[in-house]
């Protein structure tokens, strides 16, 4: 995995989300589950118990549950900036599933590649950015009205 | 008649080439010529590529290190000083910043720095008064190297 190959972002909040109000950055969660195959009987049974208390606890996400036929049961989870993030969820109990969808709920949208820097700043001099003239002396001396008293 | 011995020649390959392939070069996509479109090139290339990327990772730490060295290097000289001097000094009165933070403040913060180097001309002067003067202590005491000499 070159860092040239693979994709990579700097580090970013979604609009200084948090500072002000805080607005959960997940939209929609389609939970796609089989009624009777065995793999998602973790899945059954987080519905059966879990989640209500999920949507109730998070009202600002959508929660769609969707029982179709289908080999691997899904979860996919949408966010205010348009990604989207499938996770498969063959063979998990019901706990596993409740921690993942907490673990959706907390993230913002941004893609989970490699990030370039650990911090960020808007402002990152505040005595100002060195240009080569920071440190030279001033070569004239500064311009000022005449004196008052030579010039009258 | 019923031929038999045509059906057992059928060799069945692997069925997953396709996956492989693609799998490989998406690693090489952004490269110049052949090696971004086909597979006995791109195999070789692919593998250079993550040899080199291994590499640069000790050398990264390496490089960057000696850019922040010689910025820290070009500040102190347009205040009159020398790295080694600034390092020395600045060590020896336990100013605990390293070269990464030191040329940040150089690029942002230029006053900052200029403070810096006047801390570290100044220790270096007690250095010097402690190892050639007399044993009394110059006036604006900034460390207490002459009374521990």
């Amino acid at each position: 995995m070159t860092s040239r190959g693979t994709p990579s972002r700097f580090l970013k909040s979604v609009l200084q989300n948090g500072v002000g109000r805080y607005v959960c950055q997940l939209k929609r969660i389609s939970i796609i589950f089989s009624k009777k195959a065995q793999s998602s009987l973790g899945v059954r049974e987080f519905i059966e118990e879990g989640v209500v208390d999920y949507a109730n606890k998070n009202p600002g996400t959508v929660v769609y549950v969707s029982p179709q036929p289908c080999r691997i049961p899904k979860i996919v989870a949408e966010y205010l900036n348009g990604n989207m993030r499938e996770e498969m969820i063959t063979s998990k109990t019901s706990a596993q599933i409740s921690e993942l969808l907490n673990k959706l709920s907390s993230q913002s949208g941004l893609e989970v590649i490699r990030i370039r820097k650990p911090f960020h700043t808007d402002n990152p001099s505040i005595q100002g950015q060195w240009h080569p003239f920071t440190n030279r002396p001033l070569s004239i001396t500064p311009v000022r009205p005449p004196k008052q008293g030579s010039a009258e | 008649m019923v031929f038999l011995t045509l059906s057992s020649w059928i060799r069945n390959r692997g069925p997953d080439r396709y996956w492989k392939v693609k799998e490989l070069l998406k690693h090489a996509r952004h490269f110049r010529g052949r090696k971004n479109r086909c597979y006995g090139v791109a195999v070789r290339s692919v593998q250079r590529a993550f040899v080199y990327a291994t590499k640069g990772r000790v050398l990264k730490k390496r490089n960057m290190r000696t850019l922040w060295i010689s910025r820290i290097a070009a500040a102190s000289r347009e205040h009159g000083m020398r790295y080694p001097v600034l390092i020395q000094n600045l060590t020896k009165s336990s100013v605990q910043l390293n070269r990464h933070v030191l040329s940040d403040i150089a690029i942002t913060e230029p006053r900052t720095f200029h403070s810096l180097a006047k801390l570290a001309r100044a220790r270096q002067k007690e250095g010097f008064c402690a190892a050639l003067g007399d044993g009394k202590e110059p006036p604006g005491v900034l460390s207490r190297v002459v009374l521990m000499q």
